[in-house]
């Protein structure tokens, strides 16, 4: 009995008493930094560990996105521990730099004027209210409309440029095609790809206190009313694109278009042991344009962070890690992955980095032309209503808008689950939460 | 003289063999809990004046009812149908001793060895209906899709098989033991006036083990009111989200780690000792349990024999 009814206090001590073990490095001539990052960005990390022997101290450390936020609190009750640079979703930026947390420095009197010169527009999502950059942006995830260039001619189909067309293809679909899919629209997936781009109003953040959050108005309507009738018909997925029912759709070539982020192509689309989609079919198009509207804008599925500790001893040395990560040829494009593959999947967030990428993207035959061109397009449009915010505003599609989807199958209903379930979030952490 | 030493080495002894209970009861039972008291009143994101309403704004968390209901219903299933059905098997495994009956009991030990975490992915894939080794059975079901399965509403289900399995073969075997402590005369002369196999299971041996059946029931409560590892584990890596703070636990995990509200996770905790320290007094004092007066008249009966 009293073991039993303490035991989560009792893990609470250990976890204590266990991050207390892990000791910060000590100030030394040659500097030394640790790093967290996440399975797809190891490799490049290990990489520049190897490159740096001898000059720093470089320990890599594999922690799943978001680890940090979960572990800093007790770092910060005993003082000691923090990482000096981690790879995080890119809402953290706002909750590592809330005071109570206080785990994101500001990094702009770090920078080299060359390199603030790098991220051009694409590091804007790490710019504070204060004009000051608080993050490196690992990569751009812009949604783009992925398609199958072969599926495309059969069906006779044209690569659509407004929506109503898309939505065309999938009537067209439900009807003389039975089976072939436009896509699943679990887990962040139908924010990204509908919902933002469309100007949903969802974690619209407008001050430090008051934050929008409207599943009702008309620019988040207008997504659910093109998007249910098709799912109800089956073109659409009403579940994570992850899971093994959706990735037999997607080995069977029954995957007509998908409008996913940036990283679609290398990280879903392409790997045997996913889509595993042949060679020569796919290409990506820029976003289709919501009918009425001028601007063809993105949301964005994932877009990773590396943010630097307040408590970082040699705080240069960790954002010269964050710089190769997007800036180097050594990890952009040569990095060797478990998987086969080489270089990273994720289109980089820094000019120089990002050229890189373009000539590798470019110069690979698997593509049926090359989706870099889209990408471009797309990556300046990523539509700016959305912010980060204090709250865990991504966990909330898993906590809230899937389970319903999953439930009801009714996507409206879906969305003012997350709607409220954020609300809730929002105002606990002190936001004001208006439907304006 | 010499008796006067025999009970001091005893007492010295008695001493040494509690000790090690004791430094487990401080270590992890009482100093957490004074910790957590301490932490309550901490300033936090949620609570950023700090002070003693930490209590009040988890209990009015908007997490905390649907919490409960899910607790509540999980544990509706879980602890009645683990306390038949272990008790059914346990009974019949002691219907009759044969050799093969030390095997038996091997087999219902396997399903426990498969711990929670594991737990969760054989079921994950047991009940995914693309992969699960009885499709056909889903299917018969007009399960197809899982959609289908993985749904909130259906959690409650899904946890209090996964637990059951889990839990299931240890308490058989620890009803089998107390089983064993009826004695055999007893059985022997109510088989003498004719009673039937299952008269004997029912009427016979259930009442006799009746403590072990109570102080198993507060177990399970206590258990199941803390249910953490399978629905954290379903929805950190298997369906994201799918049980987001869906009991108690997790709850007081979301605050303190998503949150930063050690306050408010504290509080939950010490809320959640409440209950169980009800059970616990309810084994202590309305069974015989731990009741030192069976244990005298034993003593007596002991010395009476001689």
């Amino acid at each position: 009995m009293k073991r039993n009814k303490v035991i989560l206090a009792a893990a609470g001590v250990l976890a204590i008493a266990g991050s207390a073990l892990i000791s910060v490095p000590a100030q030394a001539a040659k500097p030394s930094i640790l790093v967290w990052v996440d399975s797809p960005r190891l490799p490049g990390a290990k990489e520049y560990a190897k490159i740096m022997k001898g000059k720093v101290d470089v320990k890599v450390e594999l922690h799943a996105q978001g680890d940090l936020l979960a572990k800093v609190q007790l770092f910060n009750r005993v003082k000691k521990g923090w990482p000096d640079v981690v790879f995080g979703p890119p809402n953290d930026v706002a909750v590592l730099r809330n005071p109570i947390i206080n785990n994101a420095r500001e990094i702009s009197s770090l920078l080299k004027p060359d390199e603030i010169k790098n991220f051009g527009k694409l590091n804007d999502w790490c710019k504070g209210a204060d004009g000051k950059y608080y993050c490196v942006k690992n990569d751009m995830a812009q949604s783009v409309l992925w398609y199958d260039t072969k599926l495309f001619a059969e069906f006779g189909y044209k690569v659509p440029t407004k929506m109503s067309e898309l939505f065309a293809i999938g009537a067209d679909l439900a009807k003389n095609h039975p089976g072939y899919s436009l896509g699943a629209l679990g887990d962040a997936a139908a924010y990204s790809s509908y919902f933002w781009p469309s100007q949903c109003p969802l974690n619209n953040e407008k001050s430090a206190t008051r934050v929008v959050i409207n599943a009702k108005s008309e620019k988040c309507t207008r997504v659910t009313a093109a998007l249910q009738p098709l799912i109800d018909a089956g073109v659409y997925y009403p579940g994570s694109a992850f899971s093994p029912e959706y990735i037999k759709v997607g080995q069977a070539g029954k995957i007509v278009a998908h409008i996913g982020p940036s990283w679609f192509g290398e990280f879903v689309l392409r790997p045997a042991g996913s889509f595993n989609i042949p060679a020569g079919r796919l290409t990506a198009a820029p976003m289709p344009v919501w009918d009425g509207e001028k601007t063809n804008f993105s949301g964005e599925w994932g877009g990773g962070i590396y943010t630097i500790s307040p408590h970082a001893k040699f705080p240069r040395a960790a954002l010269d890690f964050a710089i190769f990560m997007v800036g180097d040829k050594r990890n952009v494009v040569d990095v060797k992955n478990p998987d086969g593959s080489t270089g990273a999947p994720t289109f980089p967030a820094y000019l120089k980095g990002n050229a890189l990428w373009k000539a590798k993207i470019d110069a690979d035959t698997y593509y049926n032309g090359s989706p870099y061109a889209a990408m471009a397009a797309q990556a300046g449009k990523v539509w700016t209503g959305v912010k980060p915010v204090r709250y865990d505003a991504d966990g909330a599609w898993g906590a809230a808008y899937a389970p319903e989807l999953a439930k009801s199958k009714d996507i409206q209903k879906a969305l003012e689950a997350y709607a409220t379930y954020t609300a809730n979030l929002a105002q606990q952490l002190g936001y004001e939460v208006t439907t304006k | 003289m010499a008796k006067v030493k025999k009970y001091k080495q005893r007492n010295i002894l008695m001493k040494l063999m509690l000790a090690p209970y004791l430094f487990l009861l401080i270590a992890f039972g009482l100093i957490p809990l004074i910790m957590a008291v301490l932490e309550v009143p901490g300033e936090s994101l949620t609570n950023p004046d700090g002070g003693w309403d930490a209590f009040k704004i988890v209990v009015q968390d908007f997490r905390f009812p649907q919490a409960v209901k899910n607790v509540l219903g999980f544990m509706a299933i879980y602890v009645p149908l683990t306390l038949v059905l272990v008790i059914v098997m346990a009974l019949m495994l002691d219907v009759r001793h044969t050799k093969w009956s030390k095997y038996l009991r091997m087999a219902y030990i396997i399903p426990a060895s498969v711990s929670g975490a594991v737990a969760v992915l054989v079921w994950w894939a047991i009940l995914e209906p693309t992969i699960s080794p009885i499709k056909s059975v889903l299917n018969a079901f007009g399960i197809e899709s899982a959609t289908q399965i993985w749904q909130t509403k259906n959690l409650v289900y899904i946890i209090a098989i996964m637990t059951f399995f889990t839990i299931a073969g240890n308490w058989i075997l620890i009803q089998y033991g107390s089983l064993q402590s009826i004695s055999s005369e007893i059985i022997e002369a109510a088989r003498v006036d004719g009673c039937s196999a299952f008269q004997l299971a029912v009427r016979i041996k259930l009442p006799l083990i009746r403590k072990y059946v109570i102080y198993m029931a507060v177990l399970l409560f206590a258990g199941g009111l803390q249910i953490f590892v399978e629905p954290q584990l379903l929805t950190t890596s298997v369906y994201t989200g799918i049980a987001n703070a869906w009991s108690f636990d997790q709850l007081s995990y979301e605050l303190a780690f998503k949150s930063g509200d050690f306050g408010g996770a504290s509080a939950l905790s010490i809320i959640l000792l409440i209950p169980s320290m009800i059970g616990a007094l309810v084994v202590i004092f309305k069974t015989d349990m731990f009741d030192d007066k069976t244990i005298r008249n034993k003593q007596e009966s002991e010395k009476a024999d001689l």
